[in-house]
């Protein structure tokens, strides 16, 4: 309730309580109002329960924690970090031309952490990482559509979809393992991204979101209606990863030899899982790699002039259409990517896992991490798909602390965790300008 | 001719001006400040929710009469829809108004998660539901079979147009609906003219959270059941019709609502309901394929 | 073997008062309760802790299961498989959990019990009735519950024998419990020689079925089955009703078996003449005389779930009791030879993980808003 009053801020030096004490009974209110009816009138079929205590605790402690604010927000640090949200700043920051980022430190220390990892990790924590390396790859796909392109893609899950149902299908009709299925779902991604990218590319803006959000929904829906081809909404089993042919089982499913039994060792269930994060791992860092090198080529530069200013940049000779379908392809087939590792590690797929609310969740990723910021996209996957596991101990206040913190997060840094930022250059001598 | 089509477009028409009438929360906050609301289907949820706890206060206090029912219930939760459109504006997206255009759309999702969960935990996870009040239903006999109108039905039909029908007063001849306008056409103009811009982006959110109200009423008259989750799915249907009618427009939104409605309601009906979706989304990527600005939306000019 | 279960509970009393405090000091015996505890099927994973909480008491007052105490811990899977794995690895791994009660949606019972496969950890589900649970050959996997194809099989009976249905329309909500049983009721009724006129999916959330109601009703259907849960069943049937289809029969499953059925219709007068088939009723056994009572003085009615949880706990410290071991190959291999003596009466399984009796039988509705098992079965 309470950042919001704030925006007017005063200039006054010290304390001006009668202020506080207003801004404190005005929240109140509002809160009494809010939560009156919804928290003290618990429903029991067409009768109710009156909780008045449940009421008073919520806004007794919304105004105290208004006061506490509004008096803070008085003092110089309140004043300094009001400034530090209101400062709007543009897009891209340029640093100076020989500034060496830090992240010539991190990432090889990163690097070095990730492969020493799964020697300590139990299970659950992989599969969480796991979880986390498949959406860090669903962020940095999405971050080339719209952190780079500039193109609102709400229906970004359908790629996903097609990459998961690829591998299931692949297996069950072709008996393809995951291996052959890992490049042809990437394909298979990118050619959908094509077809749809074709008509739709010369949407504007939120048309081209909501056309995109009602292309994600129609492949959800025809992977649960078609009963007869994907499962519907029975799902389908994937097959889990294979090396050299050799299985992670317990017993061998596929005709294979289970990986302990070939090399007779004990049977160790975090095998398959080690196996799966070494490959996704692997993955990821091409991935990072690849974009990387694209942004700083001449289709990267183009998609982030196109996002800046379409006009501008088709009187300049751009062929915009080009531009924004190997965008939208190439963030596609990332999505691909990410569906084979989402499918073998589930085992199993069902079109439960591909609704319009995980699109919004990668969505939330390039927005919290800053579009176009590919660290911050890393970082920002992490957080979206650790912190829920990490809230389990509140058990039901779980996904609304989740909420909480996503607002929070826009509210503290609106452009993303970390923000775009270019090593600028200096002109070679003896060039012409 | 024996009724079975006509009822199919009565069917359909119900359903599309209760989704128009929350495609109109859609089309009013983005016509001002060029933002998808996501949380605007869970904002119809907890007025669902309002208009349930203020019927079962009001059988408590032994009111029975079905008029002052509907009135105090109407009052009750547009009051505190109101407040909760302008609370919820406050947090989370006034202070983003300046920044990028995507971080109110993430803050938004943050709040339509806050809000479920909200409604989960203070109300239970169990489904909610209203008595029915309004029973029996008219017959009209058309040719050798008939269309069965309840008297719901027909309430609700009256209640959204009588609804729209004001909105569109407000906002055509009050002083309040001409500072909107103003708004939407130029922000920074209107706000050099004198218009605190900041506070009508407030009051088009309270308008759309009434709105919102409105159909969170009649609607929980109509089916009598909702859970926290009922405003997700409603949600997206209304924002495709808005998007259909041409988002920024107010009768665009009511027009989006009736066609997205009679089209399910058809297609279900004459072919096969496992793909009405398929079909009411086919339905909006071709429209705005050939007509990118939506039926009733004014053409994008691009500006240099 | 009600004798067994409880000598060995007296036998294990008994040697932990003789061991006195260093009972104390030993380790719990964990099991797992996975389900549904947030989003929209919350209702069901209530059920599942409010009885597997309450079977755990009465065991742990009774000394545990090999002289442990049973500690639940709550696993929510939001009925979203991907969560669904999540969680099973982190009571296989994080708790360490010996069995595991769960999970409701047959969606995310199927991969997590992969997860519990791979691990040795026995788990029973008290609600999942798909067929693929237990057709997967699992070794370690049971359910508490009857199969869709057995549900289908005495729903499809029924709308012939006794509701003599001739032009039969059957609906589900596109999800795996729903579309499975109505396919199976489906498949039983083609074999009795009865083709449903319509068959169709409903979308779980929407309200809104006046389209597929009109189409019943140009169809001139006699008997309208519906595999789902009751937040659909209750808008549909009186739908149904509002439409002018008084007489045509409604009938579903054990998804509605609950009271908000008759919140989500509106009122009683909607649900009034509703059929459904569950497992006989756990509450009218004698077995569960007892309990019942113990739950209704501390205010909670133990419908729908509530007492399939508490067997299925019952079970399994049966199992782990049984086998002298807290291994999940063994508590399971036990469970396959030994019948149970539960709270729903004695139960034994197949090889499967299936019980071998399934006990579905029809329910209706009436006036007052109460389900109640119907004389007339065949």
């Amino acid at each position: 309730m309470s950042v919001a009053n704030t925006a007017s801020t005063s200039q006054t030096k010290g304390f001006d309580l009668k202020r506080s004490l207003l801004e404190t009974i005005v929240a109140g209110l509002l809160a009494l109002i809010v939560f009156g009816p919804v928290v003290g009138v618990v429903l029991d079929g067409y009768t109710f329960n009156a909780e008045p205590a449940r009421v008073a605790w919520l806004v007794g402690g919304v105004m105290i924690g208004r006061f506490i604010l509004s008096l803070f927000l008085q003092t110089p640090t309140g004043q300094r970090m009001l400034q530090g949200f209101d400062s709007g700043g543009s897009g891209v920051h340029v640093l100076a031309p020989n500034y060496k980022s830090r992240l010539r430190y991190i990432i090889p220390a990163l690097i070095v952490i990730a492969i020493v990892f799964p020697i300590f990790a139990n299970k659950y924590l992989l599969t969480v990482v796991i979880l986390g390396l498949i959406y860090v790859l669903l962020g940095l796909g999405l971050n080339i559509v719209v952190g780079l392109a500039g193109l609102l893609d709400l229906g970004y899950v359908a790629f996903y979809a097609i990459g998961a149902y690829g591998l299931a299908l692949g297996y069950q009709y072709l008996g393809l393992g995951f291996w052959s299925v890992l490049p042809l779902a990437a394909i298979a991604a990118a050619l959908a991204g094509c077809i749809l990218g074709f008509p739709v590319l010369r949407m504007h803006g939120d048309y081209l979101a909501i056309v995109t959000l009602g292309f994600g929904e129609i492949i959800r829906l025809v992977l649960n209606n078609w009963l007869s081809f994907t499962g519907g909404p029975n799902g389908m089993p994937a097959p889990s990863p294979t090396f050299l042919g050799l299985e992670f089982g317990r017993r061998a499913k596929d005709g294979g030899v289970p990986i302990h039994e070939f090399f007779g060792f004990e049977y160790n269930a975090n095998l398959k899982f080690v196996f799966i994060y070494a490959v996704l791992f692997l993955v990821v860092l091409a991935v990072l790699y690849i974009k990387h090198r694209l942004t700083r080529m001449p289709v990267g530069r183009a998609w982030e002039a196109l996002r800046e200013d379409e006009i501008a940049c088709r009187s300049m000779g751009l062929n915009h259409v080009l531009v924004k379908l190997s965008a939208f392809t190439l963030g596609a087939s990332t999505a691909g990517l990410a569906g084979v590792f989402f499918a073998t590690y589930q085992g199993f797929v069902n079109p439960s896992s591909f609704t319009f609310f995980e699109s919004a969740l990668i969505l939330a990723i390039v927005v919290l991490g800053g579009m176009g910021s590919t660290v911050g996209v890393v970082i920002a996957a992490f957080v979206l798909t650790v912190a829920p596991e990490l809230l389990r101990s509140f058990s039901e206040y779980r996904v609304l602390l989740f909420g909480v913190l996503m607002v929070l997060m826009m509210i503290w840094r609106p452009r993303g965790l970390i923000r775009i930022s270019r090593t600028g250059v200096v002109p070679r001598k003896g060039v012409a300008p | 001719m024996d009724g079975i089509f006509l009822q199919q477009l009565v069917n359909g028409l119900t359903l599309g001006s209760v989704y128009g009438l929350i495609a109109i929360g859609y089309t009013m906050v983005y016509g001002i400040i060029g933002m998808i609301n996501f949380a605007h289907g869970e904002v119809y949820m907890i007025s669902a929710y309002l208009a349930a706890i203020s019927l079962a206060l009001l059988a408590y206090f032994g009111i029975e009469s079905f008029p002052l029912l509907m009135l105090g219930t109407l009052l009750f939760t547009i009051v505190v829809t109101g407040v909760y459109g302008f609370t919820i504006e406050r947090i989370a997206y006034k202070p983003l108004r300046n920044s990028t255009r995507l971080a109110p759309l993430i803050s938004a999702i943050g709040i339509s998660l806050i809000l479920q969960n909200y409604a989960q935990i203070s109300q239970g996870a169990r489904q909610q539901g209203v008595p029915t009040l309004l029973e029996g239903a008219m017959r009209v006999e058309v040719g050798t079979g008939f269309v069965q109108l309840t008297y719901t039905k027909i309430f609700i039909l009256v209640a959204a147009f009588v609804g729209m029908g004001l909105l569109t007063y407000v906002i055509k001849y009050t002083k309040l609906g001409r500072m909107c306008r103003a708004t939407q056409q130029d922000r920074k103009m209107a706000s050099i003219l004198g218009i605190n811009t900041d506070r009508v982006i407030s009051y088009v959110f309270v308008i759309g959270a009434v709105m919102a109200a409105l159909a969170g009423v009649l609607i929980t008259m109509n089916y009598g059941t909702f859970d926290f989750y009922a405003g997700f799915i409603i949600g997206i249907k209304a924002f495709t019709a808005a998007v259909l009618g041409g988002i920024g427009s107010l009768p665009g939104a009511m027009l989006g609502g009736i066609i997205l409605g009679i089209s399910e309601s058809l297609f279900s009906g004459l072919i096969n309901s496992d793909y009405k979706d398929v079909f009411s989304f086919s339905l909006l990527v071709m429209i705005l394929i050939f007509r990118p600005q939506g039926l009733l939306g004014r053409p994008l000019v691009a500006k240099v | 073997m009600s004798q067994t279960f409880y000598k060995k509970g007296f036998l294990a009393l008994a040697v932990a008062t003789a061991l006195g405090v260093s009972s104390y000091v030993q380790a719990d015996i964990k099991i797992g309760v996975a389900g549904p505890m947030t989003g929209a099927n919350a209702a069901f994973g209530e059920q599942y802790m409010k009885g597997a909480q309450a079977a755990a008491d009465v065991i742990n007052k009774a000394g545990g299961v090999n002289g442990e105490q049973i500690v639940l811990v709550k696993g929510d899977d939001a009925c979203e498989p991907k969560q669904a794995v999540a969680v099973a690895n982190r009571l296989v791994d994080q708790d360490k959990v010996a069995g595991v009660v769960g999970h409701f949606c047959s969606s995310n019972t199927i991969p997590a019990s992969e997860v519990y496969d791979e691990a040795g950890v026995i788990a029973i589900t008290p609600g999942s009735t798909n067929p693929q649970v237990t057709e997967r050959g699992l070794s370690a996997m049971f359910r508490m519950c009857g199969r869709d194809d057995q549900q289908g099989i005495v729903a499809g009976n029924y709308i012939v024998d006794v509701l003599k249905g001739k032009k039969v329309v059957v609906l589900h909500d596109k999800d795996t419990y729903g579309q499975g049983l109505a396919d199976a009721t489906k498949a039983q009724l083609e074999k009795r020689g009865v083709k449903p006129v319509l068959y169709e999916g409903l979308t779980r959330g929407e309200k809104d079925f006046s389209a597929v109601v009109t189409k019943i009703r140009s169809a001139g259907a006699d008997v309208v089955y519906f595999g789902g849960l009751h937040p659909e069943a209750g808008p549909l049937v009186r739908q149904l009703r509002e439409q002018g289809l008084k007489d045509v029969k409604f009938m579903s499953d054990d998804g509605i078996v609950t009271d908000e059925l008759v919140t989500t219709a509106g009122g009683a007068q909607y649900v009034e003449g509703v059929y459904m088939t569950f497992g006989a009723d756990p509450r009218l056994l004698p077995d569960s005389k007892a309990v019942v009572e113990e739950f209704r003085k501390n205010g909670t009615e133990p419908e729908g779930y509530t007492l399939y949880a508490y067997a299925s706990v019952q079970a399994l410290a049966a199992a782990f009791n049984g086998a002298k071991s807290n291994k999940g190959e063994d508590a399971a291999k036990w469970l396959k030879a030994n019948p149970v003596k539960t709270v729903m009466g004695e139960k034994k399984w197949d090889q499967k993980g299936d019980l071998t009796v399934s006990d579905y039988v029809v329910y209706q509705w009436d006036a007052k808003g109460k389900y109640h098992q119907l004389e007339k079965q065949q």
